[in-house]
């Protein structure tokens, strides 16, 4: 017998229906918010241009032409296991052939994907998800609950090494293994609580979770959270061999560090409209922005994926190219880690903070495009933000907290950075300035980009590119919980979990932002990170190309999009 | 002769031999580093301790080397972790791109250079030689970056005539090699011109070509008959040694224009600590090396009539 979806709405829904009419909650929020709880998007649009009277018109879009080939200018990346994606890039080449069982646009609005709709309880504990029917798989099978099942078990198995184990905490539950760390404990071994994915039908499977969250539907977003086919493992676990996904196009020629090209499947066998591009090209050109510009001016690419900063006054002269800036909660952080000396003192690393002046920085290393940072990892831009008082640079309080902490002629610091993007070394440069007011002499030990990611949670302090995510608390579940797998400061705070815990779980904004001030605060008080600011990004295309607006994290959704 | 090319052989086969224990212990020495490279740094420690023992690591490190020179010899380089394939998919096509390039490259700077040498040698101090030796030491002092610049900014982003790359990522096109081998020639050219032509003044000052001139025999064939032989003796060792030179001078051209050579893998080789990849192309670049070497020294002996192959 099969499981019915109740039509039912989720009951925290009319609440916020009265938040948003009282002006308690903006438009943003509100259509973020009931999205998430289930709520279809275009119900959730009308429902706010009958509250608010403003009535939305969803954007018209002019019919757009067939056929063409797009060709971008990207790092072609191996892709091998899409769980274990930690490259956007990466997630950018499989995201036309493998599809999400969810999607959030560039207005941070999640919608449905593979997933037709979701339903959380009361509690937001469980959570239940409606598959799409009629969804055929390249190699010609159908998308059902069975590849859900195996993709969310998969992504929380440690062997596999998914980032997701820290993205999913609440499926999750630890062990203790044979093996004994050095203090002599046991070391913990996280995996998939038993039951906590649960097939009900062929088409319905419901999330068991051992707290309350509210991001599950953007999770489910991540990049690593593509949905492979159910015989992933059988068939070779190498993606870039076996490219069989539920997407509007296929696999057609890949070459790591040359080109990934893709081609689009029949339209009869996609169950989405139809795709107008007939294939999508990515073309790597290295790391040489340059290049990347040089491609782009002599029409050998229609799109660069990003471009930097350093590199937008070119890309202004050139009359055919199309600039696109879209602000995110991109960000770079200079983090200590708190088991290494000498920042096992939350002195220094106070001191540390102090030295930071953030407007500076901006102005010095990003032209002045973002917003400045406050140390505590969650963007204005991010719905859960809540506003604290901005943290100021004092030299006089970073010394006197030096000289307690047992420097009082000062210290030298080496800090560990990569030099793939040239505006980290300049913020960090004129970082080193800032600090030597108290007495700090900060080394920079710049290395190159891949070589920082062999070492980026080991060493002491290093300073770390954080990618765009839609929510505030998704990044801190991934890198400040205790214990998981990208917390790279080693920061291990109870309290802070606790109030993570309560912020995750919290519908109403307002109570939400009052749990959000008390997480924020909490981390930055830890001073585990200096952090200089928020980045705007950019990504350029000729005029040819439309339909296309950058996405905040940069990710690519081609299927809407045409050659004029 | 025979004698002469067996023992260059013979110290071909030792050099590479040395240079590929040099290879192994720099970077296999510590099994463990290798481990973290092949299998990324998440991996863990038990994954790693694994992997070694499946690949033989517990073996002493003479035994280790042996096992490995016995696959490369056979043509077989490992995997390579940065482009999830064996070596040699990516380390043959990628040469052939550089050879390509290099013989673009050798192809127009030769005819050039020896001919600007031998103009600017025939008269020391005329105008022309003054003019040619200007022009040399000029585009010589500009480094492949700089050049490689401003000739994209002229011809790519001010006039649009060429491609602003060459990764030939819609197949082979001669349009796209134009700008690398500009830039490659224009830094190279000017040396072996001024190697040409301090040799060709050299042979104009000897006795045998006054001799030729007081004879009264006409200029073009005193230069061509007499002169020239002798005078591109040094140049061809010099041309010789280009070829050497060309397989890392083409990084910073292949970096810059995308080109997909051997330069562009070696940089990215290292960069991603892909071991039996950089042990794979430095093993290739010792050869190339080598073989050039062994190359010049032959093509010297043989054009200079003055020594002979004696042991």
């Amino acid at each position: 017998m099969r499981w019915r979806r109740p039509r039912t709405i989720h009951p925290a829904v009319p609440e916020l229906q009265e938040q948003l009419r009282t002006g308690g909650m903006d438009r943003r929020e509100f259509l973020r918010t009931v999205t998430l709880l289930g709520v279809t998007a275009s119900a959730a649009y009308a429902m706010v241009g009958r509250l608010t009277g403003q009535p939305l018109v969803p954007r018209v879009q002019a019919a757009g032409k067939l056929g063409g080939n797009l060709r971008c200018s990207m790092r072609v990346q191996p892709m091998t296991d899409p769980a274990t994606f930690d490259w956007g890039e990466k997630s950018n080449q499989a995201r036309h052939i493998l599809e999400y069982l969810t999607i959030t646009g560039r207005d941070n609005i999640t919608r449905p994907y593979l997933a037709e709709g979701w339903e959380a309880s009361e509690d937001l504990r469980t959570w239940t998800l409606t598959l799409r029917r009629g969804v055929r798989w390249s190699n010609s099978d159908m998308f059902n609950a069975d590849d859900v099942v195996y993709n969310i078990t998969r992504w929380l198995d440690p062997r596999v090494g998914s980032s997701n184990l820290g993205l999913f905490d609440a499926m999750v539950t630890a062990t203790e293994t044979a093996q004994r760390g050095p203090d002599g404990q046991p070391i913990l071994s996280k995996s998939m609580t038993a039951g906590a994915v649960e097939k009900l039908d062929d088409y319905t499977v419901r999330l068991h979770l051992n707290r309350p969250v509210l991001a599950i539907p953007e999770n489910l977003y991540h990049y690593p959270c593509a949905i492979v086919h159910r015989r992933f493992d059988d068939m070779g676990a190498d993606f870039s061999k076996h490219p069989v996904g539920t997407g509007a196009y296929t696999l057609k020629d890949f070459i790591v560090g040359e080109k990934c090209v893709l081609v689009k499947r029949p339209a009869r066998d996609y169950w989405g409209p139809e795709a107008y591009l007939d294939a999508i090209t990515y073309i790597d050109h290295g790391d040489d922005p340059s290049a990347h510009l040089a491609a782009l001016a002599s029409k050998q690419v229609d799109m660069v994926h990003e471009v930097g900063v350093e590199s937008l006054p070119g890309v202004e002269r050139l009359p055919h190219v199309v600039l696109q800036e879209v602000a995110t909660a991109q960000t770079g952080v200079a983090r200590m880690q708190v088991t290494q000396k000498p920042f096992d003192d939350v002195r220094v690393r106070q001191a540390v903070q102090l030295c930071m002046d953030q407007r500076r920085l901006l102005e010095l290393a990003h032209r002045g495009k973002g917003e400045p940072a406050e140390h505590h990892h969650v963007a204005p831009s991010q719905p859960d933000y809540a506003t604290l008082l901005p943290p100021k640079p004092d030299h006089a309080r970073a010394r006197q907290l030096l000289t307690q902490a047992g420097y009082p002629n000062g210290l030298t610091l080496t800090m560990a950075l990569g030099a793939a993007d040239a505006w980290h070394i300049a913020a960090m440069q004129a970082f080193k300035e800032m600090c030597a007011p108290a007495g700090i002499t900060l080394n920079l030990n710049v290395m190159p980009g891949p070589s920082y990611w062999e070492v980026w949670d080991k060493v002491p302090f290093g300073f770390t590119s954080w990618t765009h995510r839609p929510l505030g608390v998704m990044t801190l579940e991934l890198g400040y919980r205790s214990g998981v797998p990208w917390n790279e400061t080693k920061h291990a705070n109870p309290a802070f979990d606790r109030a993570l815990d309560l912020a995750v779980a919290t519908l109403d904004v307002n109570e939400r932002r009052k749990h959000m001030a008390v997480v924020q605060k909490l981390l930055q008080d830890a001073a585990v990170i200096a952090q200089p600011f928020w980045r705007s990004i950019f990504s350029a295309t000729t005029k040819q190309v439309q339909g296309y607006a950058t996405h905040p994290s940069l990710y690519h959704h081609f299927n809407g999009v045409w050659l004029a | 002769m025979l004698l002469f090319l067996g023992r260059r052989l013979i110290a071909m086969l030792l050099t590479m031999l040395s240079a590929s224990v040099l290879v192994f212990v720099l970077l296999e020495v510590s099994p463990g580093s290798v481990a973290t490279k092949v299998l990324g740094p998440y991996s863990s420690p038990e994954q790693r301790q694994l992997w070694l023992v499946q690949h033989g690591y517990s073996a002493p490190l003479a035994t280790r080397y042996f096992a490995w020179l016995g696959k490369v010899v056979r043509g077989d380089f490992g995997y390579s972790t940065r482009f999830k394939t064996p070596v040699h998919a990516v380390l043959w096509p990628r040469l052939a791109h550089t050879a390509l390039l290099g013989l673009t490259t050798f192809a127009v700077m030769v005819p050039l250079s020896l001919t600007l040498g031998v103009l600017a040698g025939m008269r020391a101090g005329s105008v022309y030689d003054r003019l040619i030796s200007l022009i040399s030491i000029l585009t010589t002092s500009v480094p492949e970056f700089a050049s490689a610049v401003m000739l994209s900014a002229i011809f790519v982003f001010s006039l649009a005539w060429l491609p602003g790359t060459s990764s030939m990522a819609e197949g082979f096109s001669w349009r796209e090699l134009v700008l690398p081998t500009a830039v490659l020639v224009l830094y190279d050219f000017g040396y072996v011109t001024r190697m040409t032509r301090a040799s060709m003044i050299a042979v104009m000052y000897t006795d045998y070509i006054r001799t030729a001139v007081l004879k009264g025999l006409p200029w073009h064939v005193v230069i061509l008959k007499h002169a020239l032989r002798n005078a591109l003796i040094t140049p061809f060792t010099v041309i010789m040694l280009q070829i050497n030179w060309l397989l890392s001078g083409v990084i910073v051209v292949e970096f810059f224009f995308a080109y997909k050579g051997f330069g562009a893998l070696l940089l990215e080789a290292s960069l991603n600590q892909d071991v039996y990849l950089i042990e794979a192309c430095t093993l290739v670049a010792v050869c190339v090396a080598v073989v050039t070497q062994t190359l010049a020294d032959v093509g010297y002996t043989y054009l200079n009539p003055r020594l002979r192959f004696e042991a």
